[in-house]
């Protein structure tokens, strides 16, 4: 009799184990933040963003994004070098990524040869006047977060991510669809104080790049103002040999000409 | 009228000059256009308008070359850079005038190692609109009639030196001609003139007298820098002079030079309480009356300043700062004195607060930035809006309001100088 029940246990175990352990909602976070911001060693994207507001009236943003892993999943550095709009052509901006703490940044502005350096304790405000925002160029810690894992469908898994200290952010939950294949989130849905869905990013263009599924074109709308920002990302490579003296202040103020050209 | 059309012409051949040359290597020529016009808010029948104080066109071209190939210069990773304004100024009855505002080659022989000749703007320290290790030329005029920030900084034709060990970076400029700060003179801007022993305009006869192009007038400036973390530390030093003429050369004839100066200072920059905090100081060295006994030739000092600044989020940004200098060796100075002689206080305290926010997607920029010294009684306002209206025109509306009890110190002196001014850009 107990030989039977063991047999039975074991049985529903074993065929139940592998829908249990196939994805946790941590897991699953985590993967799509890895595939999002952390592929390969560093990375290269040329990137042109443009904002178009409610009345349809467009502006223009170009820039090139060096990317270096200090720590998979963990610190990393981004250089940013602006090509457009025309009045902040050749400023260049480094980041210090920390999941933990405040980012450190500085900002270079070549008409005054001054580097400043940033407070920025706010890493959801807008980036560079685009509806995507710091966050959403950098990544946002998984460990802000905690994760449930909705009722998905057979392409994706569904993800609530629920913020754990709510005063540090302007959203209540935000959904992520992630693609079961490749990790990669395509959609999220961001939802205000009192529940209603306000902000959604959305990836348009996935492509295999090295061998890393890459976002090439994604689109942020604030669906309060109706305005959108289209980001498009090309000349994408990954390990291209970055080293971490890059990200300091002698390529602040002289762009590194091997991988940015002025 | 013709002279604004000389300049126009000379832009276009400019233009037409570098696109003659165009390669691929040759960025695509930037810059703007921008109409100033600055309103004078109060009453100053000294200067040479009483209503305005700034109605200017600019012209603004940039250009850059990087070398490409297999040469030396390619190899060093060289790249040319060109930036000049012309400009038509109808405060001066349509006086043009070209600025050449940088004109330099980078080089990276090695690759610890890079080089920066030419005219350049030089800029180090941690202030805001504070200035102690900052000793490069500056163009205070500028900075209190409403022309932007670029401005305030003047270029310097210089060498400049970098190296990259692994312990700790060094910048070594050399300055051969020595470029002095531009300070309110009485046409544009009312001021404090000892000789006219108050507020005086365009009847100030003052004479200043600059060192002599030679080589034992070259400047000397050095900054040693490292990141111990996240902090930021620097030693600075500097052989030269005070760009601000403060010394008499002959009192008879109104001359005042600028006397030779040298300074030691250190700065820390880094994460603190949320924000950034930043401490900086320098001891200035005045090697013409080392003992402080010579009542015609500024003493030697020491100033101090610590900063703070953070992010309250929603694009809203709030800084403060405490600067302090004192005049050493005072009372050999104050014994010095004659009984007519102006004088200068021994200390000094001075207070600034900014607020910056951010509306309408980062479009629209509103700044207030307020100095404030107790021990002067006087302050200085400056306020200003800007919206980007397309990413090409921008507008800047904004007001100077320099206040205070006497007529002698920094802000008191330009208290007629108060303004409102609009600027429209074009950038292309």
């Amino acid at each position: 009799m107990n030989k039977t029940l063991f047999f039975i246990v074991a049985w529903l175990g074993l065929s139940f184990c592998p829908v249990y352990a196939e994805m946790s909602a941590d897991e699953a976070a985590q993967k799509a933040s890895h595939i999002a911001y952390y592929q390969g060693k560093d990375g290269r994207s040329s990137v042109t963003m443009v904002v178009t507001d409610a009345q349809g009236r467009t502006r223009e943003r170009q820039m090139t994004i060096l990317r270096f892993n200090i720590q998979d999943n963990g610190d990393q550095k981004y250089y940013v070098y602006f090509y457009k709009p025309n009045d902040v052509k050749g400023m260049s901006y480094i980041v210090w990524k920390h999941p933990d703490r405040d980012d450190d940044r500085w900002l270079y502005l070549p008409a005054l040869d001054l580097v400043r350096r940033i407070a920025a304790s706010d890493k959801r405000s807008s980036f560079a006047g685009t509806n995507f925002l710091y966050e959403d160029v950098s990544g946002r810690s998984v460990a802000l977060d905690a994760h449930e894992m909705l009722p998905g469908d057979e392409k994706y898994y569904v993800l609530k991510n629920t913020p754990k200290d709510e005063a540090q952010v302007e959203f209540s939950y935000y959904k992520i669809w992630i693609d079961k294949n490749n990790f990669v989130p395509v959609k999220a849905e961001y939802y205000d104080k009192e529940g209603k869905l306000y902000r959604t990013i959305e990836a348009l263009e996935v492509k295999d790049i090295q061998g890393h599924p890459t976002i090439v074109k994604m689109k942020a709308s604030d669906l309060n103002s109706g305005a959108f920002t289209v980001a498009d990302f090309s000349d994408v490579a990954y390990d291209i040999g970055i080293t971490d003296d890059i990200f300091t202040e002698r390529y602040l103020r002289n762009p590194p000409s091997q991988w940015i050209k002025g | 009228m013709k002279k604004p059309f000389a300049i126009w012409m000379a832009a276009c051949l400019a233009w037409a000059a570098t696109g003659s040359l165009a390669s691929a290597e040759w960025q695509a020529l930037g810059g703007f256009m921008e109409e100033a016009f600055g309103y004078r808010a109060s009453d100053d029948n000294l200067t040479k308008h009483k209503s305005f104080d700034m109605a200017e066109q600019r012209l603004q071209l940039k250009d850059q070359y990087s070398f490409d190939g297999e040469g030396l210069l390619s190899r060093w990773r060289s790249v040319l850079r060109f930036k000049g304004d012309f400009t038509v100024d109808e405060y001066f009855a349509g006086e043009t005038d070209f600025e050449l505002r940088e004109a330099n080659i980078s080089l990276t022989p090695a690759s610890f190692m890079d080089i920066k000749a030419g005219r350049q703007v030089l800029t180090w320290g941690t202030g805001d609109y504070l200035f102690i290790n900052d000793v490069f030329p500056k163009d205070y005029e500028s900075f209190y009639i409403g022309r932007d920030d670029e401005y305030l900084k003047k270029p310097s034709d210089a060498v400049k030196l970098s190296f990259y060990p692994k312990a700790v970076n060094v910048d070594l400029i050399v300055i051969p001609y020595f470029t002095p700060n531009t300070m309110p003179e009485g046409q544009r801007l009312s001021f404090f003139d000892s000789f006219e022993g108050g507020i005086a305009g365009k009847s100030s006869d003052r004479f200043l007298v600059s060192p002599g192009w030679q080589p034992e007038n070259f400047e000397y400036a050095g900054r040693f820098y490292r990141n111990f973390s996240d902090t930021e530390a620097a030693v600075y030093l500097y052989r030269g002079f005070d760009k601000i003429a403060r010394s008499y050369k002959d009192e008879a004839a109104h001359q005042l030079y600028y006397e030779r100066q040298d300074v030691f200072g250190a700065s820390l920059r880094g994460p603190f309480a949320g924000g950034i905090g930043n401490i900086e100081g320098g001891y200035f060295y005045s090697p013409e009356d080392p003992k402080g006994d010579n009542r015609l030739i500024q003493n030697s000092m020491a100033k101090f300043m610590i900063g703070y600044e953070k992010d309250l989020g929603h694009d809203l940004k709030i800084g403060f700062q405490y600067f302090y200098e004192q005049t050493l060796d005072y009372g050999a100075y104050k014994a010095a004195l004659l009984p007519q002689d102006f004088f200068w206080d021994e200390y000094y305290h001075l207070l600034t607060q900014r607020i910056t926010k951010l509306f309408k997607n980062q479009t629209v920029a509103v700044s207030f930035f307020n100095f404030y010294s107790p021990s002067d009684q006087d302050g200085y306002v400056r306020f200003s809006v800007s919206y980007d209206m397309t990413d090409q025109w921008k507008i800047v509306m904004g007001a100077n309001i320099p206040w205070g009890q006497g007529e002698q110190t920094t802000f008191a002196q330009m208290k007629k100088d108060k303004n409102i001014y609009v600027r429209l850009r074009y950038s292309f």
